[in-house]
């Protein structure tokens, strides 16, 4: 027994194995033996020099710059397939792949992409008990009126009991002033009943209109589930008689019929688009009104479950005269919609005969498009390249391709931007700074079109006095706040539009910190401070709980600062953090908080009738604090029927000032943001607007810095792109 | 033998039909649901929502998802609600960069642990041995992610490498001895942290195994006969102890498929750690469901070649 344990342990002549391969060749006796050794040591050696071996290939490699583009983004692009895609990595991609028919320019300014040119018009139906009446309308009209210009009227003509005014602005405003001028004769209104079926509606709303000819429908349209019915009828007579009819034909179980607040008379505002006639798809063939329409249908078509289908629920039809004229009418005034023609378009005549479930498979992952690069490779959470389409239509782009990377961790992603594997980089604010310092890059900032804010729940008794509201936001430092959390890198917000949009109210005044002022403030209302040092009134203590969700550092940043500012005037604030999904579900969408922070990252839209409209607080839907004001509600349904630029931005300007003095949210600030480029690493050579050749470095736009990217081009290869 | 087979075969199918019973409540029943736009966005209309939960029948009863889930996973039809690819192509291509990975990450830790292990029990209880054995318990104790980034900033700023991906990007090498070292470096790097942890624990079995053998009696035999002490070592001992090594490599089997959710991100590489975690932040119902099966499928196969594999080297093991 002794023996065992010892004698192993202790005869240890042998050299240790790693020096054994330096040894003399072993003898026959141990046979066997030495192969086993060498193997023990020499199979991690070789790993280890085949490794060292290729740290050196590589190392010696990487030094020429081919003239590419690389972006590095977290995410993985969803889809390729524009109609589909809702997420920003795919958003970058299908930039550079598709046009759409509308486009902002560098200032944020809508232009033609590739449509030429557009035109709005409106079409605006008023209806009369009697032809004779309608024709008396007419010429009263004709009588009174002087100033047919000022309200773009340019033709009228009576049609039996019609009377059809053409006017070259769409909106509600000019139709409803010419109506005025009728005279003695008044125009019947009409009323629109809006239909969401259990089932596909098909042609049940004609079938009712021939069934019911007392109802004197107008106008139906139906897509889908979706119907609307215009009438002269009595309205609640007609809703009652309808849900009848659609009861027997498709069944009452999820039938919702509700009458919508409509203009009186039938306002069909109309788009028409001229397209470019140069335009071909990467493969080759010409780009034609087609597309355009085939791409409408495609949105509309459930199978493809578009997320833009609200977008064009409003259109009533979409033709095409000809190869290159599309025209879109729609059911009745919104402004929002020339917008939603940005939409990329779709090639027709590759997708035409597919059924959308096959998409998935073939085009979604490999897209055809008329945009300043062809689609080239996806190689699955690694990258995309896309290659130089040299048959732009605005001419052929300088940059032989761009590669979008998937590099999910962000540090790993900010070394791959320091060893030139990609060239941009959005930097985290806590490092933008240093960036700047550093002279070896550039630094592109600029507001963003987001916000941050803490919510009130107006629900709540605490927060419905608006001077508390007040007091809250003259309690909060948000200059320290900015400071802190975003190391200087924001601007405080005054409101619900972000300063880099064109109806933005410059004029709104940020409510400044004062906490004496909060204090007075909160005293009118009636707050006084308790025993505890925490306010009071009728028995009540000022305690709340803030909520946000976590795995935000700026928003637990952002509630804990709050709590420090506001615990000084007595108001006790509990903050609490849940997981996303949790925090929407059970607490965000069923209204069921005190306050919470949160952010909002707007489109360029000036359209927020789902944020801030008292239709709008239900579950689930976005006017989640319960903000309910007439007035509010008025402006926002006027922005969404005017189509005058200066008018919208006075209405705009209005409701800005508006929410802000009433404080439903404590709006914080716009977060700027900040990409970092390799100082020249990419110079950028354009077409200036009278065809001359622009050459200048890099510079941030009102769009973002990459604007111009088909016109970029690394300096290395300035040869090539003077060209 | 065969009855052992067909026995456990029968259980494995019950047991993967609760593995993925649970497995779709865990995901389903988990707060949160699909909306790959995400839910705050005022430009989906409720109606989309609609047409969307329909798509994937999200508004139909649990039990009923369940079935169809199932349905479309054993007829290959099953798709994926992030980009609606079928799953099972979605899982085949990552596939072999996860095997790739796990594959040199096995072959680093079973290498470096047996050559660490055997030399720190040729000199057990001395300083070569105590030193192995720190470094052992350090390379135990050092989190995947902490190295990994370390690693990284230190190749990075010193030798300005990419370490990104399965190749370098933006390079075109000509040869394919070029290309092969290429792709060699770029599974190596993240291969080499996976394989920190198995160097660690491998180093320390095979140590442990080896000198417990060198007190069994066929060890004396074998002295007694009046061989070499090395060959005693290297040639009666080790291959005693490195057998029940062997038969845990079966075990590694769904460790080489699952892939590893921190090393993959950090090393933008494109395995089946990452596509589980991304489907988990999406709510990707059918991509998770999909791969529990697959993985619980692997580990029963596992776990029965390990048995099978233990009785054809051990004849003290008999399978009834």
């Amino acid at each position: 027994m002794i023996c065992r344990e010892r004698i192993p342990l202790q005869r240890q002549n042998a050299v240790p194995v790693v020096f054994y391969l330096a040894q003399p060749p072993p003898t026959g006796k141990m046979r066997g033996m030495p192969r086993v050794r060498t193997l023990i040591v020499g199979i991690p050696l070789a790993l280890a020099i085949v490794t060292m071996a290729a740290l050196w290939t590589v190392m010696r490699a990487s030094t020429e710059r081919k003239n590419e583009m690389f972006i590095g983004s977290i995410a993985e692009p969803a889809t390729l397939n524009p109609i589909q895609a809702a997420d920003s990595a795919s958003g970058a991609v299908l930039g550079v792949i598709f046009n759409g028919l509308l486009k902002y320019d560098a200032e944020l300014n809508i232009a033609g992409d590739l449509a030429k040119s557009w035109e709005m018009s409106q079409r605006s139906t008023f209806f009369f008990e009697t032809p004779g009446d309608a024709a008396r309308a007419a010429v009263n009209l004709e009588a009174a009126s002087k100033d047919f210009d000022r309200l773009h009227l340019r033709r009228r003509h009576a049609e039996g009991k019609r009377l059809i005014l053409e006017l070259s602005l769409p909106g509600t405003a000019d139709s409803e002033e010419l109506a005025k001028f009728f005279g003695d004769v008044h125009p019947l209104s009409v009323s629109t009943l809006s239909i969401t079926a259990p089932k596909p509606l098909d042609n049940a709303l004609g079938e009712f209109a021939s069934h019911d000819p007392s109802a004197q429908i107008v106008r139906i349209w139906t897509n889908g589930n979706l119907g609307e019915v215009v009438f002269l009828g009595d309205a609640n007579a007609v809703a009652q008689r309808l849900r009848e009819f659609l009861s027997n034909k498709i069944g009452a179980d999820g039938l919702a019929i509700e009458a919508i607040s409509a203009p009186a008379f039938l306002a069909e505002p109309e788009i028409q688009f001229r397209l470019r006639n140069d335009v071909k798809w990467h493969d080759g063939v010409p780009f034609s009104s087609r597309d355009v329409k085939f791409t409408y249908d495609a949105i509309m078509d459930d199978r493809a479950a578009s997320p833009r289908k609200s977008d064009y629920e409003l259109v009533l039809m979409l033709e095409t005269p000809d190869e290159h004229t599309v025209r879109a009418v729609y059911r009745r005034p919104f402004s929002p919609a020339l917008e939603s023609w940005m939409m990329s378009v779709l090639p027709a005549h590759l997708l035409a005969d597919l059924p959308p479930d096959q998409w998935p498979l073939k085009f979604n992952r490999a897209p055809i498009g008329t945009g300043p690069f062809k689609f080239a490779e996806w190689k699955t959470n690694q990258f995309i390249r896309v290659v130089r389409n040299d048959n732009y239509f605005q001419g052929r782009p300088h940059l032989d391709g761009i590669v979008f990377r998937v590099l999910p961790d962000p540090l790993t992603l900010r070394l791959a931007f320091e060893t030139r594997q990609v060239d941009f980089w959005a930097a985290d604010p806590w490092a933008a700074g240093g960036f700047k310092k550093d002279a070896r890059f550039t630094v592109f900032s600029s507001p963003g079109n987001a916000y941050n804010y803490v919510g009130w729940n107006l629900r709540r008794p605490l927060f419905q006095d608006p001077r508390v509201r007040i007091a809250l936001a003259h309690a909060v430092n948000v200059e320290q706040m900015i400071r802190y959390v975003l190391y200087g890198y924001g601007t405080q917000s005054t409101g619900i539009f972000t300063p880099d949009m064109w109806f933005f109210n410059p004029h709104v005044r940020p409510l400044e910190f004062d906490p004496e002022k909060a204090k007075r403030l909160l005293a009118e209302a009636g707050w006084t401070p308790g025993a505890d040092g925490i306010l009071m009134k009728n028995g009540e203590r000022f305690a709340f709980t803030l909520i946000t969700n976590n795995g935000n550092a700026v928003r637990s940043d952002i509630a804990t600062l709050i709590q420090a500012d506001l615990k000084p005037l007595g108001i006790e604030v509990k903050i609490e953090m849940y997981e996303w999904a949790v925090f929407l579900k059970n607490f965000i969408n069923k209204g069921e908080f005190d306050a919470m922070v949160l952010g909002w990252a707007l489109g360029r839209g000036f359209d927020q009738f789902q944020i801030w409209h008292s239709s709008q607080t239900g579950p689930e839907q976005l006017n989640t604090v319960s903000y309910k004001n007439t007035e509010a509600d008025r402006l926002l349904k006027s922005i969404r029927e005017e189509f005058d630029r200066d008018k919208i931005i006075a209405l705009c300007g209005e409701l800005q000032q508006l929410i802000y003095d009433d404080q439903p949210y404590l709006f914080l600030f716009v977060p700027e943001g900040v990409s970092v480029m390799w100082k020249n690493a990419f110079r950028v050579r354009r077409p200036g607007p009278d065809g001359e050749w622009i050459d200048e470095p890099v510079t941030m736009t009102k769009a973002g810095w990459s604007y111009y990217l088909e016109w970029f081009y690394r300096p290395e290869y300035a040869e090539e792109a003077a060209k | 033998m065969v009855a052992f087979i067909i026995r456990r075969l029968l259980i494995s199918v019950l047991l993967l039909f609760f593995i993925s019973v649970i497995s779709f409540f865990i995901v389903t029943l988990t707060p949160g649901s699909p909306y790959p736009w995400g839910e705050l966005n005022p430009k989906v209309s409720p109606e989309v929502k609609r047409v969307f939960r329909e798509k994937f029948h999200l508004d139909r009863p649990l039990p009923e998802q369940y079935a169809l889930i199932m349905r479309d996973l054993f007829t290959g039809k099953l798709r994926s609600i992030k980009d609606e690819r079928p799953v099972l192509e979605k899982i085949g291509e990552r596939l072999p960069a996860t095997l790739i990975l796990n594959l040199g990450a096995l072959a680093l830790s079973l290498s470096f642990g047996l050559m660490l292990g055997v030399y720190g029990a040729r000199h057990a209880g001395r300083l070569p041995d105590v030193l192995t054995s720190i470094l052992a318990f350090t390379f135990i104790a050092l989190p995947g992610f902490w190295v990994s980034y370390l690693l990284a900033i230190f190749l990075v700023n010193w030798a300005a490498v990419p370490i990104l991906g399965t190749h370098t990007i933006g390079v075109d090498f000509t040869s394919g001895m070029q290309i092969f070292l290429d792709g060699w470096w770029h599974v190596m790097l993240p291969a080499s942290i996976l394989a920190i942890g198995g160097i660690a624990v491998q180093s320390r079995f095979v140590r442990a195994s080896m000198i417990e053998t060198m007190r069994e009696d066929f060890i004396r035999t074998a002295r007694a006969k009046g061989l070499d002490e090395s060959a005693v070592f290297y040639r009666h001992a080790l291959r005693n102890s490195i057998r029940p090594l062997l038969t845990g490599i079966g075990l590694l089997l769904p460790a080489l498929i699952s892939g590893s959710v921190i090393i993959e991100s950090i090393f933008a590489y494109p395995g089946m750690g990452r596509l589980g975690y991304e489907a988990v932040l999406e709510r990707d119902y059918p991509t998770l469901v999909a791969l529990n099966f697959v993985t619980a499928a692997l580990v029963l196969a596992g776990n029965l070649c390990a048995d099978l594999l233990y009785a054809a080297v051990d004849p003290r093991v008999r399978l009834e």
